[in-house]
C-alpha cells in the first residue's frame, strides 16, 4: 500500500465544472423516508446535497439498497421527496418531463411495440407525424447499431439489444439530461464494455447531462467526471470524487493509466468502509 | 420435419375421441345399452349434417348466436366503462372494486327466474344472464391485468411526454390486453353454457330449447344435434379469439 | 400519504369494503323496488321477511345441505382426478395433444343439459347429479393445471431431476406447487360453473335442491319466494368465494402481485 495510493484525489464536496448559472440538476437536502409494514418509517435517503453541472457527466456509486435507484426517481419526478428541492435548470422538479430521459435497469420498452416503435414512441408523443418519427427513430437505431432490427419485438432481443433499444427510445426525443440506473448492470462483461463505449461516444458528441447510477467502480471511473460515493442505512453522500482524467477516453489506455488505476482503487476503499459507527 | 411433427400430434388428439365413439358403437352393439336409450353415433352424425340443411334448425342456430352475440358485446362494453372510470378515478376505482367482489360469486343463473319476471320471456332476459355471467371472468382479468402493469412502463411513457391521463389509453390498456383476452376466453366458455341453459329452462327457440323439445318427444337422436352445435360454435369462437390474440398481441410471450 | 393510511385501514378491517357494497346493493335494490316499481319486482325488506319460512324450513334447508353436499362430493372428485391430469399435460406434449382436442370439444357443452341423457342412465338420485357436477368443473381446473404447469421454470426441473428426483416426484413436488396459482384460479372458475350446473341440473331433474326450490316458487307464482331464494344462493355463492380466498391467500401468499397503484406517480 504505496503512500501515493492510499492519498486521495479529491476530498467531500469536490467543485462541480464551474459554470454560470444554476445547475443543470440541484439536489438540496433531499430526503426518502418509506413506510414500514410494522408502522415504523424507513430513513432510505437523508439530506442529499448534489449538484450536477450542465454537460457533466456525474455517477452516484454505492453499495446495494443505499438508495441510488430512489434518488434517481427523485430528479426523475415519478417519486415525491419527503423532504428537500430538486431543481432542473432552476426550476423545482413537479413531476416527470421530456427534459429528463430515463433509462431503467429492468428495460422497461414496451412489449406491444416493435423495436422501431419504441423509439419512435417519444418522438410521436412530441407532436412529429408518424413518418418523420419512423426516420428519426430509424437513424438512432442505426446509431446504436441494430439496424436491421427494427420490426423486431422486445420479446425476440437479448439483454444486451433490450438495452440499447431503452437507450435510443430515450435519446430519440432529446431530453437535455439522462437518468440512467445501472443500465448495464444486468449484462455480460463483454457487452458491457461495448455499451460503455458507445455510450462515451454518444455523450462526447452531445454533451448531454447525466446521472448515472452503478455500483461497480471501473464503471464509473471510466465514464464520470465526478463520482458521488454513497453510503448506506441511511443513504448518505459520503465523498464526492473528480476524476481527472482526459477525453476523449480509451479504455485500452486508461487501464495503463496510473490516475485511473488509482481512482479505482480509492474509490473501491471507500465503498468497502465499515458503516460509519459514529453517525 | 417441424411441420410433420406438429400434424402428427393433430392426428394423435383425434385417436380419444374416436375411441369415445368406438366405445359408445360397441356398446349399442353388443346390446348393453338399448338403442332408444342411446342413439348410434352414424345416426346422430347423420342427423347433424342433414340439419345443417334445415332452415328450421339453422334459425334455431341464429337466435342462440344472436344472443350470445349481444351479451357479450354488452359485457365488453361494460368492461370497457367500468375499467376506464376505475382507471381514471380513485373514488370510482374503491367503490366498485368491493362491488364486483361482492357479485362476482353470486351464480348469475338463480338471477334468471327474476329477469323472466321484470322482462318476460323474450331475448331480453336471456341476453342480459350472457351478459351477466361474460362480464365477471372479463372484469376480474383486467382489473388483475391493470393492477400488474409494470410501473416503469407508465414512468417510461410519462418521461416520454405522454399526460398522466394518455398513458391510460397508451400503456394500462395495451399491457392489459393479454390479461383481457384471457378473460374473454373463460367468458366466451361460460357464455355458450349459459345461453344454452336459459335456452332450456324458458324459451321458444334455440339450441337449448330444441334440445327440451328432442327430450319431451323421446327423439334421442334430436338430442345430440344441438349439443354438437353448441360445442362447435364454442369451438369456431375459441379459434376466432385465438386468431384476435395471434394478432393483436404479437409483442406478447404465446399462450397456447 | 391518504393512500397509505387508507391501506392500513383496508388492513385492519379487509371484510368491511365488500360489507358495505352489500348494504349498498340492498339499498339500492329497495330503492328501485320501492320508488321506481319495476314490474313485480318485491324490495329488499319484504324479501328478507321470507327469509325465515325458508330458513326455517327443515325440509329446504335439508335439500340445500344435500345440494352442498353433492356439489361438495362432485368438486372433490373432479379435484382429484383433474389436477394430475392437467400437470401431466402440461409436462408432455404427446398427453397435451391426446388429450386437448377432446377437452376443447367438451368445454363449451353446458354439462347440465347432459342430465336428461345422464339420468337416462344413472336414474335420478345423486349419483347422475354428482357425475354432472364433476364434468362440469373438471374441465377449468384440467385446463388451467396445464397452464400452470407449462410456465413452470424449466430449471427448476432440471435441478430436480440433478438432484436425483423422479418423474412423478417432480410432478408433485415441483410442478405442483409451481403451479398452485394458476391451478387455482381453474377451482375459482370451477366453483362458479359448479354453482351453475348444481342450480340447472336440479332444476332440470326437479326433484330436490336449491334449483329446485328456486324454480318451484317461480312455476306457482311465489315471488317473495322467488326472491329469497336467489337470496340465498347468492349468499352461498359469495359464503363459497370467501372461503375460497382464504384458502388460496394461505397456500399461495407467496405469489402474490404486490399492489401497485396502476397509473398515479407516487
Ligand atoms: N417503494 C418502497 N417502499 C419501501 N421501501 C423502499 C421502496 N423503494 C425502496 N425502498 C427501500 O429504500 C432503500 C433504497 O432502495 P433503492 O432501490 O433506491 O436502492 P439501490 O441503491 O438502488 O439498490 P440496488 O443497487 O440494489 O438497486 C432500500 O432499503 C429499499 O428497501
Ligand atoms: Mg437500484
Amino acid at each position: 500500500m504505496s503512500e501515493a495510493l492510499s492519498a486521495p484525489l479529491a476530498g467531500r464536496g469536490a467543485p462541480a465544472v464551474p459554470h454560470p448559472g444554476p445547475p443543470m440538476i440541484g439536489m438540496a437536502g433531499v430526503t426518502k423516508t418509506f413506510k414500514r409494514r410494522d408502522g415504523g418509517t424507513h430513513l432510505a435517503l437523508d439530506t442529499i446535497d448534489l449538484d450536477v453541472a450542465p454537460g457533466e457527466f456525474v455517477s452516484i456509486l454505492g453499495p446495494s439498497g443505499c438508495g441510488k435507484s430512489t434518488l434517481l426517481y427523485i430528479v426523475g419526478g415519478f417519486v415525491a421527496p419527503s423532504g428537500g428541492k430538486v431543481t432542473v435548470s432552476g426550476d423545482p422538479v413537479t413531476g416527470p418531463g421530456p427534459d429528463r430521459g430515463p433509462v431503467f435497469q429492468e428495460f422497461a420498452l414496451f412489449p406491444w411495440k416493435t423495436v422501431l416503435g419504441n423509439v419512435a414512441y417519444g418522438l410521436r408523443e412530441g407532436g412529429l407525424s408518424r413518418r418523420d418519427a419512423e426516420a428519426r427513430a430509424g437513424e438512432l437505431i442505426e446509431r446504436v447499431g441494430l439496424k436491421g432490427y427494427e420490426r423486431f419485438y422486445p420479446q425476440a432481443l437479448s439483454g444486451g439489444m433490450k438495452q440499447r433499444v431503452a437507450i435510443a427510445r430515450t435519446l430519440a426525443y432529446g431530453p437535455k439530461i439522462l437518468l440512467m440506473d445501472e443500465p448495464f448492470g444486468a449484462l455480460d462483461a463483454h457487452t458491457r464494455i461495448k455499451l460503455q463505449n458507445q455510450l462515451l461516444e454518444l455523450w462526447e458528441r452531445d454533451r448531454k447531462t447525466v446521472l448515472f447510477v452503478t455500483h461497480a467502480v471501473d464503471e464509473a471511473v471510466f465514464l464520470s467526471d465526478r463520482v458521488a460515493v454513497m453510503s448506506r442505512q441511511p443513504g448518505r453522500i459520503k465523498e464526492v470524487v473528480a476524476i481527472d482524467l482526459p477525453r476523449p477516453r480509451h479504455r485500452d489506455e486508461l487501464l495503463l493509466d496510473r490516475r485511473y488505476q488509482r481512482h479505482v482503487i480509492d474509490l473501491e476503499r471507500m465503498i468497502e468502509d465499515p458503516p460509519d459507527l459514529a453517525s | 420435419m417441424r411441420a410433420v411433427a406438429g400434424s402428427l400430434h393433430g392426428l394423435v388428439g383425434l385417436a380419444p375421441i374416436a375411441g369415445l365413439v368406438l366405445a359408445w358403437q360397441v356398446l349399442l352393439t353388443a346390446g348393453w345399452v338399448p338403442s332408444a336409450l342411446l342413439p348410434s353415433p352414424g345416426a346422430v352424425l347423420a342427423r347433424t349434417v342433414a340439419s345443417l340443411g334445415d332452415p328450421a334448425f339453422l334459425g334455431h342456430l341464429a337466435s342462440t348466436l344472436y344472443r350470445l352475440a349481444a351479451g357479450f358485446a354488452i359485457a365488453l362494453a361494460i368492461v370497457f366503462a367500468l375499467g376506464l372510470a376505475g382507471a381514471t378515478s380513485r373514488i370510482a376505482d374503491a367503490a366498485l372494486r368491493p362491488v364486483i367482489r361482492v357479485l362476482a360469486p353470486i351464480p348469475k343463473i338463480a338471477l334468471y327466474p327474476a329477469l323472466i319476471l321484470s322482462l318476460g320471456f323474450d331475448d331480453a332476459p336471456k341476453i342480459i344472464l350472457v351478459a351477466a355471467d361474460a362480464l365477471f371472468p372479463i372484469l376480474l382479468a383486467t382489473y388483475g391485468g391493470a393492477g400488474a402493469v409494470e410501473q416503469k412502463l407508465l414512468w417510461s411513457a410519462r418521461a416520454a411526454g405522454t399526460s398522466r391521463a394518455g398513458t391510460i389509453l397508451k400503456v394500462v390498456l395495451p399491457a392489459t390486453l393479454p390479461s383481457i383476452l384471457t378473460g374473454s376466453r373463460i367468458a366466451l366458455v361460460v357464455a355458450c353454457i349459459v345461453v344454452f341453459l336459459a335456452e332450456m329452462i324458458t324459451s321458444t327457440d334455440g339450441l337449448g330449447y330444441l334440445l327440451v323439445r328432442s327430450g319431451r318427444a323421446f327423439q334421442t337422436v334430436d338430442m345430440f344435434v344441438p349439443l354438437l352445435a353448441i360445442s362447435a360454435v364454442g369451438l369456431a369462437l375459441d379459434g376466432a379469439l385465438a386468431a384476435a390474440r395471434r394478432v393483436l398481441l404479437r409483442g406478447f410471450p404465446e399462450e397456447e | 400519504m391518504s393512500r397509505a393510511a387508507s391501506r392500513t385501514g383496508a388492513a385492519l378491517r379487509p371484510g368491511l369494503p365488500p360489507f358495505l357494497a352489500c348494504l349498498a346493493l340492498l339499498l339500492a335494490w329497495q330503492i328501485a323496488a320501492r320508488f321506481l316499481a319495476v314490474g313485480g319486482v318485491p324490495d329488499a325488506l319484504s324479501t328478507f321477511r321470507e327469509l325465515p319460512a325458508i330458513i326455517g324450513d327443515r325440509e329446504a334447508l335439508g335439500e340445500i345441505a344435500a345440494s352442498l353436499r353433492r356439489m361438495g362430493a362432485g368438486f372433490g372428485l373432479a379435484l382429484l382426478f383433474s389436477v394430475p391430469l392437467g400437470l401431466l399435460m402440461g409436462r408432455s406434449r404427446l398427453v397435451s395433444a391426446l388429450v386437448n382436442p377432446l377437452l376443447m370439444v367438451g368445454y363449451p357443452v353446458p354439462k347440465a343439459a347432459l342430465m336428461p341423457l345422464i339420468m337416462l342412465w344413472l336414474g335420478v338420485g345423486d349419483a347422475a347429479k354428482i357425475l354432472v357436477i364433476v364434468l362440469g368443473v373438471s374441465l377449468p381446473i384440467i385446463y388451467h393445471s396445464r397452464q400452470g404447469a407449462r410456465a413452470v421454470e424449466e430449471k427448476l426441473l432440471w435441478s430436480a431431476a440433478a438432484m436425483g428426483m423422479s418423474g412423478p416426484a417432480r410432478l408433485a413436488r415441483i410442478v405442483l406447487p409451481a403451479a398452485l396459482p394458476e391451478i387455482l384460479v381453474g377451482c375459482r372458475t370451477g366453483i362458479v360453473l359448479a354453482l351453475i350446473t348444481m342450480i340447472t341440473s336440479e332444476m332440470i331433474a326437479r326433484q330436490t335442491g336449491a334449483g329446485n326450490i328456486l324454480f318451484n316458487a317461480l312455476d306457482m307464482a311465489q315471488y317473495e319466494t322467488v326472491y329469497a331464494m336467489i337470496l340465498v344462493v347468492s349468499a352461498l355463492g359469495i359464503a363459497l368465494d370467501v372461503l375460497f380466498e382464504r384458502l388460496r391467500s394461505g397456500l399461495t401468499g407467496w405469489a402474490e402481485p404486490i399492489p401497485s397503484p396502476a397509473i398515479a406517480p407516487a
